[in-house]
């Protein structure tokens, strides 16, 4: 399969930074579990245990910039499309979640291991911190230009919570992911697909407009 | 989570949605009757619709190969109600569209390029709906191409669709469990083929360049090297479709024309190459203004097998028909009657099944067939109408056909109705073995 293979640009200064993460996937991938301490983690990597500490302190905060790192390649993948600027809201974050899944593809195993050690329907596990921040952000970025096309509509109280409702979405994509035992997991495609344009069709306007528009009318002429 | 819950994605979500369907059609029937103690002389009709209705719009939540049954029903005009009919041929024109992203995903994971790439133009949005996926458009070095892009996941949710079809199929299409079982097989080996793009550009490639010689026929040419798992890149072909032609009055000698072109590409795939386009759908035909008729999709192909072509077309001889003694072994051959029949059923079946033949084989029968007689259809209708009905069929424990008329039924089927619909006289060519009478 010929995914648009993305290089990681291991900048000078992350080069180390970026070894830690790797060494970290395959341990964790070869042993089934987490180091049993940063001490011995360092040593097997033959790297001092302050540079470790450089750039993370705990072996929570690897995991963090670990998806934290496959969110950002995601983002470098899709802004250097040329088409993605003519995209609109709705596509763009189409756009987001079909890469989304491609770079996670590469992680499968790792994702796999880290998903069975926290038990976390619903809720949004430690190690999605950092990449919550990073994927809000981008949310609302593609959010207020959808307000200003008009795509999204812009409403008292609801509007503030989008980019919430979208981080649920978010979830459900990466569990149905998981969960995906089809071919090249062509449901998850399926899944991005039907949840976007529900979402979309949410936001803009449609019945929920017209259901405010009116509950606003009784209650003002009641 | 509320997304999760608006998706009929797992096997139970889908079949919920379906048990709701059920319940709704089940509600308009204690409708229909509540209406019918007020006013004895309701007719069925306006409960055909209710249930259509309800019926359609399930299915066209689902996609994929549910819908694929639905235009299949949405075929067989003659052996549906007209209610039924009119809100199943929606079933091509009514699909959620897949976003551009998604396209062009698809062409990165078959191609390693976007579609952007490989073209100079293309369509974000699609120009046309196809079943199990969509066109768009393309231009590259000023010459205009279709793509169909396959949507994902249908090929593996076939099988469960159907088994979720299953219980409907029995209800709607008035069949009983053990005459469906015996067509399921076929129907959905036909489905599985048809989500095999790579299969259909390769038959579209070998019948077109078989038929190639056919006056006033035309085929798009195909790409295989722009083509994959659910990609098929071929010609653009200008012109209308069919209910569009009609609209625009087109002069009897035109329609003759394109009649006969039909005519002859079917005679000569049947009766020379044995296999045959079974999914004579007028959306599958695309007519310009000099009469010449081009044909798309071949996704649904059906290759006639020997022991079925043999006792099936021998059928078309009228002489046949009033030898008794041969007529019951080919009847047996073809599992419209079982040894292990009562005289009564025997005799029954047998006689039936003779009026149909005789009436769908008139074509035949005669050199030159006017199509656009519509006394003709409207025997036809009744007759299908009287066997949807016969107490005989319904409660026969057996399936009374072989499972290779079915798709061959359904093409000739579609064929008479677009002939039908075109007003065409044609001259009815037949296999030179059949002439002899």
């Amino acid at each position: 399969m010929g995914t648009a293979t993305v290089e990681k640009t291991a900048k000078k200064s992350g080069g180390q930074k970026e070894k830690i993460k790797k060494a970290y996937i395959e341990y964790v991938l070869e042993n089934g579990s987490r180091p049993a301490s940063i001490f011995k983690f360092v040593k097997d990597l033959k790297i001092k245990e302050e540079v470790f500490y450089d750039h993370f302190n705990s072996f929570e905060n690897l995991e963090k910039a670990i998806w934290l790192g496959m969110l950002e390649e995601t983002l470098d993948m899709i802004t250097a499309e040329e088409v993605y600027s003519d995209y609109s809201a709705r596509e763009k974050l189409l756009a987001f979640y079909y890469s989304f899944v491609e770079v996670l593809k590469k992680n499968r195993s790792f994702i796999l291991q880290t998903d069975e050690r926290s038990k976390f329907p619903g809720m949004t596990p430690y190690y999605l911190e950092s990449l919550r921040k990073r994927f809000k952000e981008f949310v609302q970025e593609i959010l207020v230009d959808a307000k200003e096309s008009k795509e999204v509509v812009d409403r008292k109280y609801i509007s503030d919570k989008y980019d919430e409702g979208i981080w649920i979405q978010f979830l459900f994509v990466v569990h149905f992911w998981i969960r995906d035992d089809s071919p090249a997991f062509e449901k998850t495609d399926a899944a991005i697909e039907k949840a976007v344009n529900l979402s979309f069709d949410l936001m803009g306007q449609g019945p929920l407009e017209a259901m405010i528009d009116f509950g606003k009318f009784l209650f003002q002429n009641r | 989570m509320k997304e999760q819950s608006k998706i009929p994605t797992s096997k139970v979500q889908r079949a919920a949605k379906f048990v709701k369907t059920g319940a709704k059609v089940g509600s308009n029937y204690v409708k229909h009757y509540a209406k019918k103690v007020a006013n004895p002389n309701l007719s069925k009709d306006e409960l055909h619709e209710d249930n259509a209705r309800d019926i359609y719009n399930s299915l066209s939540e689902l996609k994929g190969s549910a819908l694929k049954v639905a235009q299949m029903m949405s075929m067989d005009k003659n052996l549906l109600p007209a209610a039924y009919q009119d809100k199943f041929s929606m079933a091509q024109y009514n699909a959620p569209p897949l976003s551009y992203p998604l396209v062009s995903k698809t062409f990165r994971q078959s191609f390693g390029k976007s579609p952007s790439d490989i073209f100079e133009s293309f369509t974000k949005e699609a120009v046309n709906a196809a079943s199990i996926g969509q066109v768009h458009k393309a231009i590259k070095g000023g010459k205009s191409f279709a793509v169909k892009v396959q949507y994902p996941g249908v090929a593996s949710s076939v099988r469960s669709d159907l088994k979720l079809v299953r219980p409907f199929a029995v209800r709607l299409m008035n069949l009983n469990e053990k005459d469906l079982d015996h067509y399921m097989g076929e129907v959905e080996e036909k489905l599985l083929e048809e989500t095999d793009y790579q299969l259909e550009v390769a038959r579209s490639i070998e019948i077109s360049e078989a038929c190639a010689h056919i006056p006033n026929l035309r085929f798009p040419k195909y790409y295989p090297e722009l083509s994959a798992d659910r990609i098929i890149t071929m010609d653009w072909v200008d012109g209308k479709v069919l209910k569009e032609f009609v609209k625009i009055n087109p002069s009897q000698e035109i329609r003759d024309q394109i009649g006969q072109a039909l005519w002859d590409f079917y005679d000569y795939q049947i009766h020379t190459l044995k296999q045959v386009h079974a999914d004579p759908h007028p959306g599958n035909f695309i007519i310009n203004e000099q009469g010449d008729l081009g044909v798309i999709d071949f996704g649904c192909v059906k290759v006639i097998p020997d022991q079925f072509y043999e006792p099936y077309f021998s059928l078309i001889r009228k002489d046949m028909l009033f030898n008794p003694e041969s007529l019951v072994k080919r009847f047996m051959e073809l599992q419209f009657i079982y040894p292990d029949d009562t005289e009564e059923d025997k005799n029954y079946f047998t006689g039936v099944i003779t009026d149909m033949m005789d009436l769908l084989g008139r074509p035949f029968h005669q050199d030159e067939f006017d199509f656009g007689d519509d006394d003709y259809f409207k025997q036809i209708a009744d007759m299908g109408d009287t066997i949807s009905k016969s107490k005989k069929f319904r409660e026969s424990q057996k399936a009374r056909g072989a499972k290779d008329g079915l798709y061959i039924n359904r093409t000739y089927f579609g064929l008479y109705s677009i002939l039908n619909e075109l007003q065409s006289k044609v001259k009815t060519t037949k296999p030179e073995w059949a002439m002899a009478v």
